[in-house]
């Protein structure tokens, strides 16, 4: 079982660097070629007579981008909230890396290598750029309230190193010259970007995008896009992410669930799930040309 | 057994008090989801005024209590309607500490108003009892009873059964809904805040009925109704009509036989024997007994 | 810290200013009649306990209506230690601030399970199991009646005596206004170092979005926790100042009303900045002695002598409850934050005269699209 790190845990000092991302929060890692990043099997999700996911089944390899796309309603958003321990699913296993998922609680997530965003935000808007990533780090630094007081030389330490690695994710998506700006005077667009960097900066194994760029201009998803995919390539994370907009999905993902009304439609790379005539009739369309969403 | 008796039936009576003091929690909770946290000041209020309208202006009792009720229904209606009304949509801290605001004015202006001094609640029972079975029976806490299913069945009428009581409730269950559907909101709020005030008015007048009298630490004891509604949950209107029962007979029950048998306890463990009780269900219930938990947005 | 500040606020803490006011807080006891200086060791000592409220609630969101029993217990634990067992101050006082702290930690958990409303009835619940023990446990609180709790003494230095060094002769009233500056510096550079770290940070996120910040990896239990163990033993220390400065306290001190003053002066000063404690804490100790004060000659003010309507601390009390409302209503955070809309103002006058005198270049896209925007910064120290 992947242990949940201590307070102090290994990476804590060290800034955060390619190599910490792929090492993860615990020192020690099996090689994860073998084991899937996600295997969910079976799994259903009933409010009363509302089935909001029936019998989905998926396996997400170690290192992939999946995306899981449907139209308004399909499940997308339920599946997305079991998988971040939000909800308990009325049948059905969840297993990462090869570990039981279910009996986790939300706040064990950060612990073992887990981010998620937000579909609304969950940015706090009165504090600045920097201060909102920073609590991306809370799980990686946990001082008393005795030693946090006192300013102790450990403290500023950590504090230090949490605030070089939050920079360093502010980098990567390139928002380090707004680090000292409230959050709630920038744009849309830049505020989703800080929520990745956010995620980013929890050192994740497993990144859970939930609709990144929805609400955006068609370059602002170009640069969305630009990133994720620099994240999947640098850093060797698995991703998933629910998306509407299905030309930036097709372009981006390596392979694609559709779902629709809670139900599992079509598994596999893009070409094969475009051509999907269950995926065609789920949107009432013609298949979407794969133009990169540029 | 002539003890236990007599406990029992002073529980019933303190409980049909607490019941109609919760009633009138629930009722601006269910509408508005408003704690008010001065439904002590308000129980106050209507008892003094109603002692002061007996005792000082002379007016026959019933006189004086209607409009005494009216009075402590019209302090409620003022505050929903010239204050918290413009905090619709705030953080639950902020309504707390409004209704609290609320409470704190009150709490200087009886005494200025009124005097510091414990009285009678001016009603026209005073020490008179039923004998009957070798049990006597006071007969302020029989009234008291009997007005409070009164009160209690009256307002279960209205809640079901009349146009005004179905806004109510559908307020409770979506505002916004209710607003689209045209339902007057903010009369709404309104009227339950005055049936708060009203309600708590009856309630600290049969309080302030013998042996106890209306005194200046009367709105401490409606602040025990806070276990009651607890225990049935901020909910259910039935709920906390029986947890208001409930701790009534409790304390009256602690009062009677705690100092004898757990004497260790303190001389007036029954004082606080509801909120040690409430934080005990809350322990094993955080939502209370009949309670649920809300469903929490990300 | 990369603390958003507004310009104004900014000015307000630079180091600067803040010696500027440590020097003034160093000679008011000079310049005070003997009531006003004691009614500012008052202001000082409260400021202590409002100082940790805002941590609980300010800061982490947490509604706590029980922060007279904390207090009650420092200045319970001050009269035991200091009376019964004759120990110094240097024992007592970091010793109320222990027990209380104790104390909130195993109130703490009650916050992890409850929600707004029933933490709010919880600790009302505790403040009157508090006055009930406080009358009960005579062999602690000394009962109803009440008990004296010993004033200050360090070795040889007792404050009851005052203190001499040469020429400069502090009275009693001087002595306990020194030693609740110096606790409440401590006391504020102490919230300040929280503020700016990770556990300041995930206060704010509980109290903001609890569900997210715990699926962003913010130890939620941790944080309320250590939350509730700072503002009580604050609160501790406080009361125990409280307790020596008034010589004697009965069960009633420590009642809702106590509370709920509590809560006016953080939310009339500014329930998430650092100075909103002490500027809330002039406001409602200031004002019933200065009503009191004024009392002999405003002639519906009731004193000892007249006949007036009303009795000062009534009359403060009802202008506690209004003020209260207003600031809740109308401005909710308080003193400082009219301070912020002041300084907003001023600023986007002054940048609204510089977009006037030069020409602005156009904006690109990552910098902010409104710099005038009305999003008023919150600032954490």
């Amino acid at each position: 079982m992947t242990d949940m790190p201590t307070a102090d845990s290994p990476t804590a000092d060290s800034p955060m660097t390619g190599s910490a991302m792929t090492e993860g929060p615990a020192t020690d890692r099996p090689a994860s070629d073998a084991v899937p990043a996600l295997q969910v099997a079976g799994l259903s999700l009933r409010f009363g007579a509302v089935h909001a996911l029936d019998d989905v089944s998926f396996d997400v390899r170690a290192g992939e981008l999946f995306a899981i796309i449907g139209p308004n309603g399909a499940g997308k958003t339920s599946l997305f909230n079991l998988l971040s321990r939000i909800y308990d699913p009325t049948a059905g296993t969840i297993h990462y890396f090869g570990d039981d998922m279910i009996r986790l609680r939300p706040h064990h997530l950060a612990g073992v290598g887990i981010a998620r965003t937000f579909q609304n935000l969950g940015l706090f808007r009165q504090n600045s750029v920097l201060d909102n990533v920073l609590v991306g780090r809370s799980h990686l630094m946990q001082a008393g309230a005795v030693r946090t007081g006192l300013s102790l030389p450990s403290v500023r330490r950590s504090e230090r190193a949490n605030r070089a690695a939050a920079m360093e994710a502010l980098e990567f998506v390139g928002l380090t010259s707004v680090a000292h700006l409230p959050v709630g005077i920038l744009p849309y667009g830049t505020q989703k970007r800080i929520e990745l960097a956010r995620a980013l900066s929890m050192e994740p194994r497993l990144l859970l995008l939930d609709e990144p760029v929805a609400g955006m201009s068609r370059d602002e998803r170009g640069v969305i896009a630009g990133l994720i995919s620099q994240m999947h390539h640098d850093r060797s994370l698995s991703i998933v992410l629910v998306e509407h907009d299905m030309g930036f999905v097709m372009s981006l993902a390596e392979r694609v669930l559709v779902l629709d009304f809670g139900r599992q439609v079509a598994l596999g790379s893009p070409d094969e799930v475009q051509a999907n005539p269950e995926v065609i009739r789920a949107y009432l369309g013609e298949p979407v040309e794969a133009e990169a969403a540029s | 057994m002539t003890t236990f008796v007599q406990l029992l039936f002073a529980g019933v009576a303190l409980g049909a008090v607490y019941a109609l003091i919760a009633l009138g929690f629930t009722v601006v909770y269910r509408s508005s989801r408003v704690i008010n946290f001065a439904q002590g000041e308000l129980l106050a209020f209507g008892a003094f005024i109603t002692s002061w309208l007996v005792l000082t202006a002379n007016l026959p009792f019933w006189a004086a209590f209607v409009i005494g009720a009216v009075a402590t229904a019209l302090v409620g209606w003022a505050f929903q309607v010239f204050v918290l009304r413009f905090a619709l949509g705030r953080p639950e801290f902020t309504i707390v500490m409004l209704t609290l605001g609320l409470a704190t004015v009150l709490s200087s202006v009886l005494p200025t108003l009124f005097g510091n001094f414990p009285r009678s609640n001016g009603d026209v029972f005073g020490s008179s009892a039923l004998h009957a079975g070798g049990f006597s029976f006071f007969w302020v806490q029989i009234w008291t009873i009997v007005a409070a299913i009164a009160v209690l069945l009256g307002y279960g009428a209205f809640s079901r059964f009349t146009k005004y009581g179905l806004a109510m409730r559908s307020a409770a269950i979506d505002p916004e809904a209710a607003l689209a559907v045209g339902i007057p909101l903010r009369r709404v709020y309104a009227t339950s805040w005055f049936i708060a005030g009203a309600v708590s008015c009856i309630g600290g007048v049969f309080l302030g009925g013998y042996p106890s009298s209306v005194s200046p630490t009367i709105s401490d004891v409606a602040l025990l109704a806070f276990p009651a509604i607890i225990l049935g949950g901020l909910d259910s209107p039935s709920g906390a009509i029986v947890g208001g029962f409930v701790i009534g007979v409790v304390q009256e029950l602690t009062q009677g036989y705690q100092p004898r048998y757990i004497p260790a306890l303190g001389n007036d463990f029954y004082v606080i024997a509801p909120y040690v009780v409430m934080i005990l269900v809350l322990l094993v219930k955080p939502y209370g007994l009949f309670g649920s938990k809300p469903a929490e947005r990300l | 810290m990369t603390a958003v500040m507004s310009p104004g606020l900014r000015r307000f803490t630079k180091p600067a200013t803040v010696v500027a006011i440590l020097v003034v807080a160093l000679l008011l006891p000079f310049m005070l009649s003997d009531y006003w200086l004691s009614t500012a060791a008052f202001v000082l000592i409260a400021a202590i306990g409002a100082l940790g409220l805002e941590v609980l609630t300010g800061r982490t969101g947490q509604i706590s209506l029980g922060h007279a029993f904390f207090l009650a217990t420092g200045a319970y634990v001050a009269g035991w230690i200091g009376g019964n067992e004759h120990m110094s101050a240097a024992v007592w006082l970091p010793a109320a601030g222990i027990v209380a702290g104790v104390l909130g930690a195993v109130v703490g958990p009650f916050a992890l399970r409850l929600r707004g409303l029933y933490l709010a009835i919880v600790t009302i619940g505790l403040v009157y199991i508090g006055q009930y023990l406080a009358a009960t446990w005579t062999g602690f609180s000394e009962g109803a009646g009440g008990r004296s709790i010993p004033d200050v003494t360090f070795g040889s230095l007792n404050f009851t005596n005052g203190f001499s060094l040469g020429s400069l002769s502090i009275n009693r009233n001087g002595c306990y206004y020194y030693l609740a500056l110096i606790i409440l510096v401590l006391a504020m550079l102490y919230v300040r170092n929280v503020t700016r770290s990770t556990l300041g940070r995930s206060m704010v996120a509980v109290r903001d979005r609890e569900l997210a910040a715990a699926v962003l990896g913010v130890n939620v239990a941790r944080t309320k926790v250590r939350a509730f163990v700072i503002s009580s033993a604050l609160a501790g220390i406080s009361g125990a100042l409280y307790g020596a400065f008034l010589s004697f306290v009965v069960p009633q001190e420590w009642g809702l009303v106590l509370s709920i003053q509590y809560v006016v002066m953080i939310v009339v000063g500014g329930m998430t900045s650092l100075w909103g404690p002490v500027l809330g804490s002039i406001f409602v100790i200031g004002l019933p002695a200065l009503l009191q004060d004024v009392s002999s000659s405003i002639p519906f003010l009731s004193n000892g002598s007249n006949n007036g309507v009303i009795a000062p601390s009534d009359a403060a009390n009802i202008v506690f409850g209004v003020v209260l409302v207003a600031f809740l209503i109308l401005e909710p955070r308080g003193v400082v934050g009219i301070g912020h809309r002041i300084a907003g103002l001023a600023r986007r006058r002054a940048a609204a005269q510089a977009a006037q005198a030069a020409q602005a270049p156009p904006p690109d896209t990552t910098t902010p699209t409104n710099p005038t925007s009305h999003e008023e910064v919150q600032a954490t120290s």
